[in-house]
Order: structure tokens, then sequence, then C-alpha cells
């Protein structure tokens, strides 16, 4: 390896058309192994991404919800078939993989269209969760997204029955630490909490400072269940849920993109939830 | 230690030893003094992030003694980066499949091992002029180097930073968060390194760390 030396300083003999081929066929055979190492890691670990991407995600559910073990949990995925204009929605129990879905169609009009959608392209719309407990519905969990500073930025947003806002959990996201990723603390998304879906519609980002007794509050919410914490809080909660969300400082961008498609998330789920009650509901 | 290395291989114990003590890189090198800080906010996640740069340090240094005489020496720097960064991923995807809770955690800071100055740096001194046994115990050594001091400041900013150590709370509050901080994650290296310098120089040793690189 004696070639190493002159790298380092000393002038280089220019390089022959030979030469560049050699280099080209070097680093080509490099990237093909290192493509193939790569590839057959990721077929070998795939599964168990999957599983553990499942599973976080059905704890999280269930703790956004915070239902009792004995309720049931109601999986809608929604889709649309650009082609043909229909929206359709697939009902069944969350977990229950081979269970069969109820299929409801509707116009992009809102109009309930009769029969099953034939198989053909359709685009994914997201996914809501609906827990049931005694027959009633308790609880939502609805899944969202939104472009942040950098990447899209997936969440879940949860609401109690009446419709008010009982949580926000970013899932994933690529912002900045320290600065983006803030939005994903539960300081952060505790500004959330307790907003009404009226509220919610026309919330907004300040950048001004956020008042010392909410950042106290919100600073212990890790610490507490969210229902526990919004009950200890509820002056203060009622002071700030008509006010708009105070940005992490410095990260005003990632800040309105979440509130952004918090706001979105709830908006589109009220719509979507008006049409579908009457057939998926449960009670009351 | 001898980077020609023609006359005598190192061994094994020589070799570790150099890279927890002499050549530590953190302590020593100040190598990768950025990823230190950033990730070093407790023991946890030094320890996580450092068993990481231990498995990508030594598959590194492994495949290229290997391969390097099939290496064109013009590329071998673009070469070193691409077997680190098929290391990288590998263990990037073998985390969040087997330990997704730890992967929420370190996930980020995982994949920015591909632009440690210190792997590539072992490649290029080490790796790429020694036999296999040598590179592999010297990749061992300064991994676990590397590792013992993520461990040691992870200790020291969770114990100041936050009263915990592991998680476990030992002190109520938080004592001193400064030390939690960007600014303070600087000032326990610095406090860290001053204290090893102390302790070699006590021991008869020569002292003083090299400037920092990168």
């Amino acid at each position: 390896m004696s070639e190493l030396v002159h790298i380092d300083g000393a002038p280089r003999p220019p390089t022959s058309p030979r030469e560049i081929v050699r280099i080209a066929i070097n680093l080509t055979i490099v990237c093909a192994l290192g493509a193939l190492v790569l590839g057959g890691i990721y077929m070998g670990t795939e599964r168990y991404q999957e599983a553990a991407r499942l599973a976080s995600e059905r704890h999280a559910v269930t703790e956004l919800l915070a239902l009792p073990a004995d309720a049931t949990v109601l999986e809608v995925s929604q889709s649309l078939d650009p082609g043909r204009r229909l929206v359709v929605y697939r009902a069944k129990p969350y977990g229950a993989a081979d269970a069969a879905a109820r299929v409801l169609v509707f116009g992009l009009d809102g109009t309930r269209q009769p029969g099953a959608p034939a198989a053909g392209a359709t685009q994914s719309l997201g996914r809501f969760f609906v827990g049931r407990e005694h027959g009633v519905d308790a609880g939502f969990v609805i899944e969202g997204e939104t472009r942040g500073y950098k990447n899209r930025i997936r969440f879940f947003v949860a609401l109690d029955s009446t419709y008010h806002i009982a949580g926000v959990r970013v899932l994933e996201h690529e912002e900045d630490p320290g600065l983006g990723a803030e939005v994903a603390t539960s300081w952060f998304t505790g500004q959330f909490l307790g907003r009404s879906s009226e509220q919610v519609s026309s919330m907004d980002v300040t950048r001004d400072p956020m008042p010392e007794d909410w950042r106290g509050a919100l600073a212990t919410l890790a610490h507490e269940g969210a229902a526990a914490w919004r009950a200890a809080h509820s002056a203060l909660v009622t002071r700030e849920d008509a006010k708009a969300v105070y940005a992490v400082t410095g990260a005003t961008i990632s800040s309105r993109a979440l509130t952004r498609g918090v706001r979105g998330t709830v908006e589109h789920f009220r719509r979507r939830w008006a049409l579908l009650a009457p057939q998926l509901g449960g009670g009351q | 230690m001898s980077e020609t290395g023609d006359v005598r291989e190192p061994g094994a114990r020589e070799l570790i030893l150099n890279g927890i003590f002499a050549e530590n890189p953190v302590f020593r090198l100040a190598l990768s003094l950025c990823p230190a800080v950033a990730v070093t906010t407790t023991v946890l996640n030094g320890l996580i992030l450092g068993v990481a740069v231990l498995a990508v340090q030594v598959l590194s240094s492994v495949t290229v003694t290997l391969v390097r005489s099939l290496i064109h020496p013009r590329v071998r720097i673009p070469v070193y980066t691409i077997i680190i960064a098929v290391w990288v991923s590998a263990i990037d995807m073998t985390l969040s499949a087997f330990t997704p809770a730890l992967y929420a955690q370190v996930g980020l800071y995982v994949k920015l091992i591909v632009a440690f100055a210190i792997i590539i740096s072992r490649l290029e001194i080490f790796a790429s002029r020694h036999p296999l046994v040598p590179s592999f115990f010297d990749g061992f050594g300064m991994g676990l180097g590397f590792l013992l001091a993520l461990v040691v400041i992870g200790a020291f900013r969770e114990l100041l930073g936050n009263g915990s150590f592991a998680g476990i709370p030992l002190a109520p509050g938080k004592p001193l968060l400064f030390f939690a901080l960007p600014a303070g994650g600087f000032f326990s290296i610095a406090l860290l390194m001053a204290f090893f310098n102390w302790v070699d120089r006590r021991r008869g040793g020569s002292g003083g760390s090299g400037g920092p690189h990168g």
C-alpha cells in the first residue's frame, strides 16, 4: 500500500482513462455489495419492524382512549377511488387482521352509494379508531399527518365523546432535536387538551411568551394522566383553551405545522363522522 | 503507537488499553465531541449509543482490513464511508426492529454515526495498514474507549443535571439543570478531560490531550 503516501500533499500523476475505469468498477462493486448486505438485513428485519410498529401504535391508541380493558375498538380506514369519485370506508374490530370489514361507500358530495366498490386503485386517506364502552361511543383516535419543517409529522389526535381533545401524540417526525422536536413533547401537545372541536377550528399559533403558571402546569403533565391533569388544572385549561397555542421558541414553523395538522384532522373527522355515525356509531 | 507497524504488530491488550486510556477518542483525541455532547444527557442514552459505535467501529475496521488490498487508493475515503454507512444502516434497522422503545430515543443519533470522525480516522490510520487481528482489537479498543467516555459523561451529567442515575432518582428536583443542557455538556467534557489529564500526570504520564479535530 505504498501508493497511499502520495495522496497527502505530493503532486499526483495524471489519471489515465484506464485508471478511471478501474476506479469506477471498484466503486460500483463496493456499492453493489453494500446494497446486497442492506437488502438482506432489510428482508430479515422487516417483519419485526412492522410488528414493533403495530405494537407501539396499539399501545398509543389504548393509552389515548384510556378505556377499560373490556372496551372494544373499531378501526375505520378511509380510501379514495379517484377514478369513480368515491370514498370508501372499511370498518372492522381493531387488531383482528382477518375479520371481515364492513364497507361503506359515499360519493364526493356525501351521499351514500349502494353496493360494494370494485377492487381497483385506491388512495389511502388515513384511519381513525372508535372506542366503544357498553355499546356507546366513548372516544375517538384519529390518525393525522402534516408537513413539518423537514419531513412529514405523523400524529394521533384523541377526542372524547363530546369531541373535546383528550390527547395529541406525535408518532413520527424528523424535526431538529431541541427545536422542532419539542412539538412532540407533552408540554407542547398539552396545550391542545380540553379544546372543543369548535375551538380547534379557530385555533392559531402565537409567538408570545407562555405565561409562567401555564408553563408550570404543562411541565407536570408528563407525570400525570391526561384526564387527571385536566381535572387538576381545570381553571388554567379553561383560561387557555380559547387562546392561541404558544409556539416553541425558535421552532414556529414546526409549531404551526402541528397545530394546523391537528386543526385539519379534527375538522375532517367531524365531517366524516357526521356521515358515518348513523351507520357505525354506537347508541345515543 | 507505531503507525507504520511493519516491524511488530501490537498485542490485543496493548491496543485495547490504548483505546481506553492513551488515545481515548473523547478525552484524549477530542474526536466526535458533537455527538458526545448531544446524546449524553443520561447515562442510558450514552450507553446505547456507545454500544452502537463500538459495533460499527469493530465491523468497519474488520471489513476494511479484509478488503484493503482490493480498494483503489484514490477512492479509499468514499469506500470507507460506504462501508461505515452500510454497517450503520444495518444496526439502525436491527435496533428499530428489536428494540423499538430504545430506538425512539436514540434512533436519530444512530444515523449520525456515519459521520463520526473517530470511526473513519481509525480506518485510515489503522485498519487500512494492519492485518485482521490487530485491526479488530484496535477497533474494539477505540469503540470501548468511546463507549466508556459516553457512559462517564452521561453519568456525570445525569447526576448533576437531573439528580438521577440511569433513570433512578437520587436527589429531589433538578440540582444543576445547566449540566443537562448542551453548554453544560461541553463543560462536563472539559472537566472530565482535565480530571483524566490530572490523574495521568500524577501517574507520571505525558498528560495533555490533543487539540480538537472535529
